[in-house]
């Protein structure tokens, strides 16, 4: 049975489970609702949940377990001699997959797969005909192995399918069996369907456990197979494919840092500026235009500014500024870069900086206007140093974003990995990196896919120091106004 | 009577100078700080012009190099299938057919237009029906192979065949390729371009608003001319369904949670600081993420909605979650005091009272979190969806598990390619893109407009 | 504390300020109708009345504070020794380094409490150098009657001190600029009674120097520091005149009900 139609199943069966569990409790009261502890709905409820709850838990843990286990009863039909030398573990398991889906393929075509089992040439045109393509010719291990993915795969749904029906229709036995007209059905459902607000609570926290667990993780891998003072120390990044690789960070958080800097060069006035006209000169009218179409700015995805830089900021500058003034010839630069990210944050700054310059109180304004300031006097010597704590935080949430921006750099960067101080050279930054890194051909396990996990793990210290940074300092900078 | 300490000092020590001094007559520092205040004002307005500006100058590039994508040429001409080239066996028999690989169909269209272009009495001068095959895309021998193959019945008949040009032709007349350039190109020359004029003069190729953009598939590197969007766009469909039917009940259920049942210690605020932190993690850290639990350690499939799916649904959760507490915070406490004194239960409280009254916010919140998610691309780049795919996914809920494309890596991956073409298409995807994110940014701010209540 | 004094004696009759047919409209709301009044120099001038009644409108009038509300309006005539302060002509940020003004709750800027003094001097460009502006610092601190209290700790921020001593620095701050006029909202509203003395014996005492102007809820500090009194109700200037004869012998019957507590 396919996922979708256990799904609808096991829905149906509750539906049955509720009409009958609210039958179930008006029979037992004679008819008559009044002597029911709560109201029928919730005796139906009660019954479908023990029906639904139960079942999808064991479900989510057993699909998820589910490729665990099929890959863990493959790899031992594989012998480790077949994995040659410009192969790997994983590439042979991609293909065992593969080869796998083939063979399912040809048996729902009627073609006699043991035969063709024996008779690998035979077996390779048919897959071949199929449309099923593999990276090696299979092996009698593969063929193996991929019978094995096959069969623990089948057992594996067929175990899934009578588990669900099976505590499906155990969960609607045990409603039913406590249905009573003192049973409190209400404060029963209401217990599970906290408990499911719980879980849905703990989501969250889970994805944090998540990204950590899953960063540490493979960072620990990197660093037992590659010297941890190279990684942050060497200036160089030079992966090679099939090892001796150098990879060094330095270069790459030079960049990012640069990028970012030239980014923040460009949003901190534009933005900082913006902010304060709007909030203490522009008139409700021209706000209320003004400030959502500078939103719109925070609202474009970035691979269109990707886009942008790429097509049309970086020929530009390449032409009119860095080939006029000898300063370089490529049109992915740290400039192309920070400048599209900088309209990007521009936003970032505006609108928490004007959410901030309007919670300064009024009466500082008049005292200030009260003895002959001008506004911009004001402005300058009152309002701005009163608001300054809360535009740091802004500052450094619109720096955090720009330190985990990826798709501008990528399209707008390049992916030369140097240190230099030409702003209108190509230079790659963390995140570029990151992406392709675990985007390339290499095996999993080697240090050059696995450093990306490193990388990764920076960065997301990195920027979740500033954000806590900016976190707490907008919160006490708004202690101290409410 | 209290004791007030006595006045410091019976004479005051010195004065500032007061100056008497008519307040008609303007002041010279005054008017420099006048000056001064002119200047700030002005740098205020600067910025906002240039900031506006920005976005100016960011909507017409892209939208001057991606409406060219939507109109498209076309050359519709009558092809003979001939059976003599197509079913050499001559029994009609489908299989055998398809061993007839696009080189005989390519054939027969050159020997179409050959006949075609001499009918209409149009000079071919030195070109071949070779040649000429080149005028329309490599596609278009593909096209008609699975015409034909679909209906082998229409074996020995003529049909009116309507093909795309060639990308270069194409990008003549959008004026990408001149002359000059198709002298250098191996993939056109300067004689196929004015043989294109003239077949344009006869009405033989024609430029048309191209459908086929929105619902094709993606098609390889030489031929622009015949990559689509529909893959693309289905993939992002089915995605966003994804993200919809997980991120807004597990959303609305936690911030109900936090927000009315749970206890205020510091265990709950610690866990607001952490939705803080999660609506602000890079977004390639979602992809690290998907890619080593759903991928590695769940075994999805690479490059499936289901998978790009749970990963926006992870990245959209606090976008939901926050502005869901918000709305939830706004509703005043009299209305849940009002409910718990008629004798409801916390639950029903929320469920029957809070929430519905909470809801445009919610649903403000929940278009604008999926609006981004929409956006996204460098977590899907992380599972597996830069991969070239052609075929479109099936049906839900199978079809979650085939792998597909999605908007924003179409459109990253087109740019990755070297035909000028492509930068077309990345663009003209690009307006698809922000014509979906206008309709559900205005979704919101009407339904923000409309329902939102000021308590 | 000292008793309603009956008998006031004024040093000058001049008048510093003279009001005349001065309305003001918040959008359509015609809030203050028909003001005619002369405020003399070197006196305490207080204006009473009900909540609502449009003192604290008027008195932002005289500063011209009211420019900063975007719907304000405001007609007839005000001068400042003769000349017409809403003329084209008059820079308000000149018009407020004479005439200044303490609000009702203190607001020292986020600033030592130097730099809160030494604001106003600094911005007009009264003083030449650091000396002169440190003599100045000192001398309206003494004035305010918080020199000793702060002599110490003048670098420490303004926002530090007590209500009262906050109020005061304020004031001092005030008259850094060597008004002309001093305009006080409701200056002892949000201060206790002990601190609330303190600044009633400072007003007494600076209307030595300044014409002042303070716009009170409280009939007795009225009758306690002013010397002329100005009755407003429900947007008119009711009644003016000397202090003792508003609360002993008031002409009109709104007045008379407003002293006896009938109304406000």
């Amino acid at each position: 049975m396919s996922l979708g139609l256990l799904f609808l199943t096991v829905l149906a069966l509750a539906a049955i489970g509720y009409a009958v569990g609210r039958r179930r409790a008006m029979a037992s009261a004679g008819g008559d609702m009044r002597k029911l502890h709560s109201l029928p709905t919730f005796y139906g409820w009660i019954t479908a949940l023990g029906v639904l709850v139960p079942v999808l838990a064991v479900s989510l843990v057993w699909l998820f377990a589910e490729g665990f286990v099929i890959h863990n009863s493959a790899i031992t039909h594989i012998d480790m001699a077949e994995v040659t030398e410009d192969s790997s573990v994983n590439l042979m398991m991609a293909d065992v997959t593969r080869l796998a889906g083939g063979l399912s393929v040809l048996e729902a075509a009627g073609t006699d797969i043991e035969a063709m089992k024996l008779d690998i040439e035979a077996l390779k045109t048919a897959l071949g005909d199929a449309g099923v393509a593999m990276g090696n010719d299979p092996t009698p291990g593969m063929i193996s192995a991929a019978e094995a993915v096959r069969t623990t795969g089948k057992w594996s749904r067929i175990g899934l399918n009578v588990a669900s029906l099976v505590l499906a229709l155990a969960g609607m036995a045990w409603g039913l069996r406590r249905i009573t007209p003192e049973f409190r059905a209400r404060n029963a459902t209401e217990k599970v369907s906290l408990g499911l607000l719980i879980f849905a609570s703990l989501i969250a926290v889970a994805t944090t456990v998540g990204i950590v667990f899953s960063l540490l993780a493979n960072t620990v891998h990197f660093f037992s197979i590659y010297p941890g003072s190279t990684f942050f120390f060497s200036p160089t990044w030079d992966p090679k494919f099939g090892g001796g690789s150098t990879l060094g960070i330095l270069p790459l958080v030079w960049g990012t840092l640069y990028v970012s800097v030239i980014s923040l060069i460009v949003a901190v006035p534009i933005g900082l500026f913006s902010a304060i006209y709007l909030a203490e000169y522009a008139s409700r009218r021209v706000r209320g235009i003004v400030k959502p179409l500078i939103e719109v700015l925070a609202g474009i995805p970035t691979i269109v500014y990707g886009l942008f830089a790429l097509i049309t900021v970086g020929p530009l500058l390449r032409d009119w500024i860095a080939l006029p003034m000898g300063f370089g010839n490529s049109s992915s630069t740290v400039m192309t870069a920070g400048l599209v990210m900088g309209i990007m944050i521009i936003p970032f700054v505006s609108s928490l900086s004007d959410d901030i310059i309007n919670a300064v109180p009024q009466s500082l304004r008049d005292g200030s206007l009260g003895l002959g300031a001008t506004p911009s006097e004001t402005i300058r010597q009152v309002v701005i140093p009163a608001a300054l704590p809360g535009i740091v935080g802004a500052v450094l949430l619109a720096a955090s974003r720009a330190i985990g921006e990826t798709m501008i750099v990528v399209l707008g960067a390049g992916a030369a990995a140097k240190l230099s101080l030409n702003p209108f050279e190509a230079m790659t930054t963390v995140t570029v990196k990151i992406v392709s890194q675990l985007t390339g051909d290499t095996e999993f396990s080697s240090p050059e896919t696995l450093v990306a996990f490193a990388l990764g793990l920076t960065l997301f210290t990195f920027t979740l120091c500033l954000n806590v940074l900016a976190l707490v300092i907008v919160r006490k900078y708004r202690e101290q106004y409410e | 009577m209290t004791t007030v300490p006595p006045t410091q000092d019976a004479v005051p020590a010195a004065d500032a100078p007061r100056v008497a001094h008519s307040l008609f007559a303007p002041d010279k520092r005054t008017a420099s700080r006048n000056a001064q205040e002119s200047r700030f004002r002005a740098y205020g307005l600067v910025a906002i012009v240039i900031a506006l500006l920005m976005l100016v100058w960011l909507l017409f590039s892209i939208f001057s190099a991606g409406l060219p994508a939507f109109r498209q040429t076309f050359i519709e001409i009558p092809v003979q299938l001939d059976a003599a080239v197509l079913d050499k066996a001559g029994n009609g028999d489908p299989v055998e057919m398809a061993s007839v690989t696009t080189i005989g169909y390519g054939k027969l269209i050159g020997r179409a237009l050959t006949a075609e272009l001499e009918a209409k009495g149009i000079d071919i001068g030195e070109m071949t029906p070779k040649d000429l095959v080149g005028m329309v895309s490599e596609n278009a021998a593909a096209d008609l192979r699975d015409m034909v193959l679909a209906d082998p019945k229409l074996l020995g008949t003529t049909v009116q065949f309507k093909a795309l040009a060639h990308g270069r032709i194409d990008g003549y007349f959008k004026g990408r390729v001149t002359m000059e350039t198709a002298a250098r190109d191996n993939m056109t020359s300067p004689e196929k371009l004015m043989l294109a004029d003239k077949m344009v003069a006869a009405g033989l190729m024609e430029m048309r608003f191209n459908a086929g953009f929105l619902t094709m598939p993606d098609a390889s590197d030489k031929r622009p001319e015949a990559a689509g969007l529909g893959v693309a766009i289905i993939g992002s469909l089915y995605m966003m369904v994804v993200v919809l039917c997980l991120a807004l009940p597990i959303g609305v259920a936690a911030s109900v949670y936090l927000e009315e049942f749970a206890p205020k210690n510091r265990w709950t605020d610690l866990i607001e600081v952490n939705i803080a932190n999660l609506a602000a993690v890079p977004s390639i850290v979602y992809g690290i993420l998907g890619l080593s639990f759903f991928i590695n350690f769940a075994e999805l499939p690479r490059s499936a909605p289901i998978v790009g799916g749970l990963v926006l649904t992870l990245m959209t959760l606090p976008r939901i979650i926050i502005p869901t507490r918000a709305a939830l915070k706004a509703v005043p406490p009299s209305i849940r005091d009002a409910a718990l004194g008629v004798g409801a239960s916390k639950l029903q409280t929320v469920t029957h009272h809070v929430l519905p009254l909470a809801m445009p916010g919610v649903l403000t919140g929940t278009i604008i979190g999926l609006a981004q998610a929409l956006g996204e691309t460098a977590p899907l780049l992380l599972i597996g969806m830069v991969a070239f795919v052609r075929d479109f996914p099936g049906a839900p809920m199978s079809g979650l598990f085939d792998p597909a494309s999605a908007l924003p890596v179409q459109i990253y991956n087109w740019t990755q390619r070297g035909d000028p073409g492509f930068v077309e298409r990345a663009s003209g995807a690009i307006i698809v893109l922000l014509v979906f994110l206008i309709v559900m940014n205005t979704a919101a701010i009407i339904l923000r407009r409309r329902y939102e209540r000021r308590w | 504390m000292k008793d309603i004094r009956l008998e006031r004696d004024v040093q000058t009759e001049t008048n510093k300020i003279e009001a005349r047919k001065v309305q003001v409209y918040y959008g359509t709301n015609h809030a203050l109708k028909d003001v005619d009044v002369d405020i003399l120099d070197k006196t305490v001038t207080a204006f009473i009345g009900p909540s609502g009644c449009g003192k604290s409108t008027f008195l932002r009038c005289l500063n011209r504070m009211n420019d900063t509300v975007a719907s304000a309006r405001v007609e007839g005539m005000i001068t400042l020794e003769g000349e017409n302060i809403y003329d084209p002509r008059v820079d308000p940020v000149q018009l407020r380094a004479k005439i200044g003004m303490v609000f009702q709750k203190p607001n020292p800027f986020p600033k030592s409490i130097y730099d809160n003094v030494a604001y106003g001097p600094k911005i007009h460009g009264l003083t030449r150098n650091k000396a002169e502006l440190d003599e100045v610092v000192e001398a309206c601190l003494r004035k305010a009657a918080l020199w000793n209290e702060v002599k110490d700790r003048l670098q420490s921020p303004g926002t530090g001190l007590s209500g009262g001593q906050q109020q005061r620095l304020c004031i001092a701050r005030a008259i850094a600029t060597s008004p002309e006029v001093l305009l006080m909202d409701e200056p002892c509203s949000a201060l206790d009674p002990i601190a609330t003395a303190q600044v009633e014996e400072l007003i007494d005492e600076l209307r030595s120097q300044f014409s002042v102007v303070i716009v009170t809820h409280s009939m007795q500090q009225a009758a306690r520091v002013s010397q002329r009194t100005a009755f407003f109700h429900l947007g008119y200037l009711v009644e003016y005149g000397e202090t003792g004869a508003i609360f002993t012998n008031p002409k009109d019957p709104r007045t008379e009900s407003y002293i006896t507590g009938r109304i406000g």
